[in-house]
């Protein structure tokens, strides 16, 4: 079995109270893992930590392959991507900033405005480009790096008094080519280095919660967290947001694809509630659930983004017994599915059940791991959580 | 089943009518206020196009947007200058507006729209601020306080259209317009999106949706609805003032989607279609010596509004239910075809 997750050596501080310290643990495709512990003990945070909600203070995670937490915490890191910032605005507002500087009256003109904006417009959205690697985005780069170099000879050292295409009224201006190739500089730096995988690698980044449920990491909320103004159905749709693709044009002129992908995620939505017993309460508002059915939405919703790992906390919280010995088989039948689930809850009946193997965390550290039977039996889980000794669970 | 549920009229039927309705409302003779009527008409509808594109960032995204009329002004203005600069078509210059507005509202939204709730307010406001203080010092551009005089009125297939109905026409054409993109935008997947969002970010990036990216896309698509209700304005108007777009402008639309149920796009209408004209109705209606007190049944009104009724004339979940029964009605025909006679 592969790995699908693993945590290693994950630690989570806020101000001076660490919430997680190094916590280690792994979870293999088509296993249903538990997390147990006292109230506070962090399951929480760890999960926060996993969705990336929150950011570790040290500490990595690996998602399959990717890393969803890289180390990214040392000052000198920060300054560094704080000068790049600085030089992606100047190499963004080059164009402005060069006229204003050297060409003072011509920033002023309805015609410059205009042409200034539009180039910053070009450049926001080829640096966009840029960042995902975009092919077209490195050939404008390499444009404006030209125009650039055109603009410093040509108009470098030569003075300005009549222009055709800026008007009569303009300033008399010189414009130094040194001071001109010395801003080069910027455009050079920001386009050719900055985004560049080294420079990535360099500085480290940041996967946003979005970014992690797209790479197939799904999860529901300890007090649910629904939509619930918006009806059942919309609820599942959203959460098959990064399935569809359609935007802004797309929508508005409803395009055939367009209309197959929105007939397509709705009869995926259907069968995903009724999946999970809820085709009948399709259209109303989510609202209306009651407390059992919008435990069993959420579920619904996260597996509409087609995870591979799903997460759930505590999702039988304030459920009776029929409605956990419910949930324990939805989620059999979610791992049956394919779907890997990692699982926070307190009630070791549902526990005891479910787990292939169980995690037990306390006051943020990892204290103890292994099969349901020697979590049973485990001394130090059975002084820390189940309480001195008074009776392990049937 | 189906005969208990069905409404009177099916519900695509309703806003073509009230349009056709809205047609012929020129010709019914009120004798000499009949131009009086129609230019408050206009101005209703004017504040319908804002209020619709206003709606979509409070309403639908659920981020409180005081600074809406700084797009309207830059709308204004950019419709006003190309005029007198370029003495370009309407036609062209309504979508430049637009794109400009667009652009202005990624602008401001790209760098702002990290911030939460009241301090994200501030920024627009301060942004609206900083707009009309722009609009008055930056002379060599906008003249100033001077204002814009002698922008041209627009025209369509070589007639210039001088009289309030074609200018009624032509805004209800507008609405049209608008009505369409944003009927469109709320049931997609873009749509839903923005709602998830307004009820709740955390569960809504956790879904997959990149919060940054939809908000700005709202904030663009409002700010380029009201920068072509500014275009409109400046071309009807035929002057514009910086004093036109002050912050109070902006209360007035957000109270036009108070009123109406924010994030209903029916409500947001008659919201508009019930307040502006409110204050020339109780000019007529009132005798002459409580005539300044108008603004004061005004204000009464929006505070008995909000005791009584505070998710508006027709609240959002009105609007949620009905998409939900419009979803209920794809689905039933759907299935009704795969089964077949």
């Amino acid at each position: 079995m592969k790995t699908i997750l693993r945590v290693a050596r994950l630690s989570k501080s806020f101000g001076g109270i660490s919430a997680l310290q190094d916590i280690d643990m792994e979870a293999r495709e088509g296993q249903i893992v538990g997390i147990i512990g006292p109230n506070g003990a962090g399951k929480t945070t760890l999960f926060n930590c996993l969705s990336s909600l929150y950011h570790p203070s040290a500490g990595q995670i690996f998602f399959g392959d990717r890393p969803i937490a890289p180390e990214f915490s040392s000052k000198k890191k920060k300054l560094v991507a704080a000068c790049a910032l600085v030089f992606l605005f100047l190499s963004l507002l080059w164009t402005p900033i060069f006229w204003s500087l050297f060409v003072p009256g011509a920033l002023f003109k309805v015609e410059t405005v205009m042409l200034g904006l539009l180039l910053l417009g070009v450049r926001f959205f080829t640096f966009r480009g840029l960042r995902r690697f975009e092919i077209w985005a490195w050939g404008l780069i390499f444009l404006f790096l030209a125009a650039d170099i055109c603009l410093a000879l040509f108009l470098g050292g030569r003075p300005l008094s009549q222009d055709r295409f800026l008007g009569t009224s303009l300033p008399l201006g010189w414009v130094g080519t040194p001071w001109a190739l010395a801003a080069l500089p910027f455009s050079l730096f920001f386009g050719l280095q900055l985004c560049t995988a080294p420079a990535r690698r360099l500085f480290g980044f940041k996967i946003g919660p979005d970014a992690v449920t797209r790479l197939g990491m799904a999860r529901t909320f300890q007090n649910i967290r629904l939509f619930f103004h918006l009806s059942v159905l919309d609820n599942v749709k959203i959460g098959a947001h990064c399935t569809m693709r359609s935007g802004i044009w797309r929508s508005l002129f409803r395009t055939r694809r367009q209309r197959a992908e929105e007939q397509g995620a709705e009869q995926e939505a259907l069968n995903l509630l009724r999946f999970v017993g809820l085709e009948q309460r399709a259209l109303v508002l989510a609202d209306a659930l009651a407390y059992g059915e919008q435990r069993r939405l959420e579920i619904a919703r996260a597996l509409a983004s087609r995870p591979r790992l799903l997460l759930l906390d505590e999702p039988a919280a304030g459920m009776n017994p029929q409605e956990s010995a419910d949930l324990i088989r939805l989620i059999r039948r979610i791992r049956e599915k394919g779907v890997t689930v990692l699982i926070i809850e307190h009630d070791m009946k549902v526990m005891m059940n479910l787990a292939d193997i169980i995690y037990v965390l306390d006051y943020g550290r990892m204290i103890a791991q292994g099969t349901p039977e020697q979590i049973r039996t485990d001394p130090k889980v059975i002084e820390a959580y189940l309480g001195g000794g008074v009776h392990a669970p049937a | 089943m189906s005969r208990r549920t069905r409404p009177a009229l099916p519900p695509g039927l309703i806003m073509p009518l009230i349009f056709l309705l809205a047609l012929l409302l020129p010709w019914i003779p009120l004798g000499p206020s009949s131009n009086y009527v129609l230019r408050v008409l206009t101005t209703a509808v004017l504040y319908m196009i804002l209020a619709l594109g206003l709606n979509i960032v409070p309403g639908f995204t659920g981020l409180l947007d005081l600074g809406y009329v700084g797009f309207y002004g830059i709308g204004a203005y950019t419709s006003g200058l190309l005029a007198i600069h370029y003495d370009l078509s309407f036609w062209w210059i309504l979508p430049l507006a637009a794109l400009n507005g667009a652009l202005w509202g990624i602008l401001l939204g790209a760098p702002t729209l990290r911030l939460t709730g009241d301090y994200f307010a501030i920024v627009t406001f301060g942004f609206s601020e900083l707009v009309v203080l722009v609009i008055r010092n930056e002379l060599w551009l906008t003249r100033g306080p001077m204002g814009l005089p002698g922008i041209s009125p627009p025209s369509l297939l070589g007639h210039t259209l001088t009289k309030d109905w074609e200018f009624f026409y032509l805004v209800l054409f507008l609405l049209a317009v608008v009505l369409f993109v944003v009927t469109r935008l709320e049931d997609s997947r873009l749509g839903r999106a923005w709602f998830a969002i307004r009820g709740d970010e955390i569960a809504a990036q956790c879904c997959g949706i990149n919060l940054i990216r939809y908000k700005v896309t709202a904030f663009a698509i409002s700010a380029s609805i009201g920068a072509m209700g500014g275009a409109f304005y400046a071309k009807w108007f035929k002057f514009i003032h910086p004093d036109m777009f002050k912050f109070w402008e902006s209360i007035l639309i957000l109270c036009l989607i108070v009123f109406g149920g924010m994030g209903s796009i029916r409500g947001t209408m008659l919201g508009a279609l019930v307040l502006i004209p409110l204050t020339e109705i109780l000019r007529a209606v009132l005798p002459q010596e409580l005539f300044s007190a108008r603004y004061l049944i005004y204000g009464l009104t929006l505070v008995l509004m909000m005791r009584w009724r505070p998710a508006g004339l027709i609240p959002f979940e009105r609007a949620q239910e009905a998409l939900a029964r419009r979803a209920e009605a794809r689905i039933r025909s759907r299935r009704g075809g795969e089964q077949g006679p």
